[in-house]
């Protein structure tokens, strides 16, 4: 076996149906995708051999991801090109492959590298922009926003890094970043809720991860 | 034709458990342009997508029609409670992963009925594509409804909601079955001549072209034809050569029960146990040659990428080239990070060789026997004879060979059986279980699955009583009492499953009022939870003035009509008495392979029978 296995980090689209599967589908999707393709994948060492791949962060149910990432290794060389072209041939209509890179082995991983992530939120036609405005900055104007996860309180506040309303005609758009770390990662539709409006009315696209600086 | 609301679905998807359910767009999917295409075709699986989708007779029936330029076939499952809720608040009909039309756009409907508590759910799916529930209700511009499946050897129970049933295999009679209508539609037949053509059509059973008269005791006292052009009896069909095995299956998006590549290697069985229907109606046995597998593997791995491959049949051990099946199939794929798993295997140390063949190739887990019944007398019965040194050997080899868990499959509520045959069962278990802790030590399990008889149409026991709740029920005590401290796990049925299983695969067409009345009264999923719905169906047979125990209950006189009597499977109904008579002896029957009993299969089918030697079929 090779030492130095070939690291590929994946960039891919996650659209229209394969929006209502879950993580841990995606994952045995990927996995199965990447059987297909007959490339010298590498598996974990052991007993029950697993296909190593590594994502960068769950995505939630419902949600459209433009630019999520994934590594995974293999034990031979072979061309970006012809992994491309193997790929493309093997994904499903709604995973679309975007970008491949070789990735150092010595690199953290994704999990662990990433801070952050980009979100834009398409609204509901009502309420008008203007209140939805006045409601997000009365919000982020108090001290903290407690938000109820299973049996834990997180502060939503906290979470929050940026964020702008993009007036569009009939509906808004809003753009917002939020921590996506281990410790602390935020989530859209919590800020949704927290505005009185349905996730299901609203359309979530991540559009970006963003990584520390190596 | 209009797809239903897609974006009030996706905004509904939030609110339910599993949404990739009810999405589709897995990989191998076939959607094709709805407008081009002259016939659509909807196969429904009456269950959830979960357990749905990995069934191979839906994927065969999918892959046989979807080749057809001119035909589309697609998918539809039953939604779980919370999407059926939220299909119903917002007036979304029942519709197809593939393109999401609703099902009443498409002109034929197929239910896969291979079990007896779907059928309330396929009167659920019907109401939720707001097409009437009865045959006789709907018309021309309604879809055509048809359904196969091994429930549907006795149709009777849903005669007034089906259009047409096939009977036995339907890899080649599901395309006559559509060209047929196709043809008659064309020449603007009406919804009664195209029932009458499809009648023509050798295994297809049109229940609205026959009347039933009953007796004064509830039996049935004639069943014919309404008309000289109807034949009298139905004859299964068969394929004389399993066909070419799908390969391009659909992978699902999320997990399902068998998520694997499954292969038929081999149809029906030659055991003759006397209490399995699978085993009579399947006949005859059917191998696909060794080579036809390993590229079906091959093709399939490609395909899916799926890392297990289930290589199924009744009776694994008895394809008659199962060892080199396995050796191959280690030479070939064991660099290929796949798991193999060959369920069915018969009570012998060769089934743990075939194991052992397999190697690091074989999934994780226990070994499964099934040795069904525990006392000899028992076994002799049920024409199941296990000799206790060959079963005590295999258990050995089993442990011998590295495994920890052991699974034992036995039933209750046999014919004849008593209190000291079903505590045979539990001096079995312990045997083992002493067996194992001998050469393992105390990490070893034995695991007890007991599951509850039903008397099954076509098959020797069929004239036989079910036995009462209580009965079950104490013998099930006994069980559960005996385990107690032992280290043994037991897993049993509901007795009142049981129940509602034997009425629906036991009875005439009278209980399609008991089906319906029980569906509206909100049975649904029957064979789901602590048989919640049990109290819907005493109602609706007291409503409709129906009693449950004749169906359940009653031993059947020989000489009766039975309500499946004119379903014919190939198998004589005179060497099922005969068989009855035997068991009743105690008599066992060898391995039909070696000797034949003249069970009717070859007088119905034998002119079918290939000559190439390479076509292997189980009859001498």
């Amino acid at each position: 076996m090779n030492d130095q296995p070939l690291r590929i980090r994946m960039t891919y689209a996650k659209l229209g149906n394969l929006r209502f599967i879950g993580h841990l589908d995606l994952q045995r999707l990927f996995e199965r995708a990447l059987r297909r393709t007959n490339l010298p994948l590498r598996y974990t060492q052991g007993f029950n051999p697993h296909l190593r791949l590594n994502l960068a962060s769950a995505l939630p149910l419902g949600f459209i991801g433009e630019a999520e990432q994934m590594d995974f290794w293999l034990d031979q060389e072979v061309s970006l090109e012809e992994i491309s072209n193997r790929l493309c041939k093997s994904l499903p209509l709604e995973l679309i492959l975007k970008n491949l890179q070789v990735i150092d082995n010595q690199q953290p991983s994704l999990q662990a590298s990433l801070l952050s992530s980009e979100y834009e939120v398409l609204l509901p036609a009502d309420p008008d922009p203007q209140s939805l405005q006045d409601q997000i900055s009365t919000l982020l104007t108090q001290a903290a926003l407690p938000v109820q996860r299973r049996k834990k309180t997180v502060d939503m506040k906290n979470l929050i890094l940026d964020w702008q309303l993009v007036k569009q005609a009939p509906q808004s758009l809003l753009k917002v970043s939020m921590k996506s770390t281990p410790a602390e990662n935020g989530r859209p539709d919590e800020l949704l809720e927290l505005l009185g409006l349905d996730p299901a009315d609203c359309q979530v696209t991540r559009t970006k991860l963003i990584f520390c600086e190596e | 034709m209009q797809t239903i609301n897609v974006n009030l679905l996706e905004k509904i998807l939030y609110h339910v458990e599993k949404p990739g359910r009810y999405v589709g767009g897995e990989h191998n999917q076939i959607l094709k342009d709805w407008d081009s295409i002259r016939t659509h075709v909807c196969l429904v699986f009456p269950d959830i997508y979960d357990i749905g989708q990995p069934n191979l007779g839906l994927a065969i029936l999918y892959d046989i029609l979807n080749q057809q330029p001119d035909i589309l076939a697609e998918r539809a499952f039953a939604p779980w409670h919370d999407l059926e809720a939220q299909l119903r608040q917002n007036e979304i009909p029942i519709f197809s992963l593939e393109s999401k039309h609703p099902i009443a756009q498409f002109d034929v409907i197929g239910f896969s009925l291979p079990y007896e508590s779907l059928y309330t759910n396929a009167l659920n799916v019907l109401d939720l594509a707001g097409i009437p529930l009865l045959s006789t209700e709907r018309s021309a511009e309604h879809p055509l409804i048809i359904a196969g499946g091994q429930a549907c050897y006795n149709p009777e129970p849903m005669a007034d909601f089906i259009d047409a049933f096939v009977i036995g295999e339907g890899e080649e009679v599901i395309l006559e079955v559509v060209r047929a209508t196709e043809q008659l539609k064309q020449a603007g037949a009406d919804r009664i001549a195209l029932l009458q053509g499809l009648s023509r059509i050798p295994g297809v059973y049109v229940p609205s072209l026959y009347s039933v008269s009953y007796a004064q005791n509830g039996t049935i006292s004639a069943f014919l034809p309404l008309e000289s052009s109807v034949p009298a009896f139905v004859t299964k069909r068969i394929v004389a050569k399993l066909p070419p095995h799908p390969t391009r299956l659909i992978v699902p998006n999320i997990e399902t029960v068998h998520d694997r590549l499954s292969i038929e290697i081999m149809r029906g069985c030659t055991r003759g146990c006397r209490f399995c229907h699978a085993g009579i109606v399947n006949r005859p046995v059917r191998e696909r040659p060794v080579s036809e597998i390993l590229q079906i593997i091959e093709d399939g791995l490609a395909a899916t990428g799926y890392e297990e491959i289930g290589l199924l049949s009744l009776s694994s051990s008895d394809h008659t080239q199962i060892l080199q099946l396995t050796k191959s199939v280690y030479e070939k794929f064991q660099n290929r990070k796949v798991f193999v798993s060959l369920p069915s295997l018969r009570i012998a140390s060769f089934s743990v060789e075939l194991m052992d063949e397999l190697r690091d190739l074989r999934p994780g887990g226990g070994f499964t026997l099934a040795p069904e019944a525990a006392s000899p007398r028992m076994q002799a019965i049920i024409n199941k004879p296990l000799d206790n040194a060959i079963f005590e050997e295999t258990v050995r080899t089993v442990f011998e060979h590295g495994w920890l868990s052991l699974k034992l499959y036995y039933m209750i509520g046999l014919p004849g059986e008593t209190m000291e045959d079903v505590q045979a069962i539990l001096d079995a278990g312990k045997r083992v279980l002493a067996i194992g802790r001998q050469i393992r030590g105390n990490r070893v399990r034995v695991h007890l699955s007991v599951g509850n008889f039903i008397p099954k149409p076509h098959t020797p026991f069929q004239w036989y009583p079910l036995n009462t709740t209580d009965e079950l029920q104490a013998k099930l005590d006994l069980l559960k009492t005996g385990v107690h401290r032992t280290g043994l796990k037991l897993s049993y049925n509901i007795p009142g499953t049981t129940l509602l299983e034997a009425w629906l695969s036991r009875g005439d067409r009278r209980l399609g009022q008991v089906i319906l009345r029980a569906w509206q009264l909100g049975a649904k999923f029957d064979a789901w939870g602590e048989n919640d719905n049990l109290p819907f169906w005493h109602q609706a047979f007291s409503e409709i003035g129906l009693d449950p125990d004749f169906y359940a209950y009653r031993e059947r006189a020989l000489d009766e009509i039975l309500p499946w009597d004119h379903i014919h499977t190939g198998v004589t109904k005179a060497f099922l008495r005969r068989d009855l008579e035997w068991s009743k002896l105690g008599k066992t029957r060898k391995d039909c392979r070696e000797q034949c009993y003249a069970c009717g299969i070859l007088d119905s089918f034998g002119a079918d029978r290939p000559i190439s030697p390479l076509v292997y079929w189980g009859c001498p």
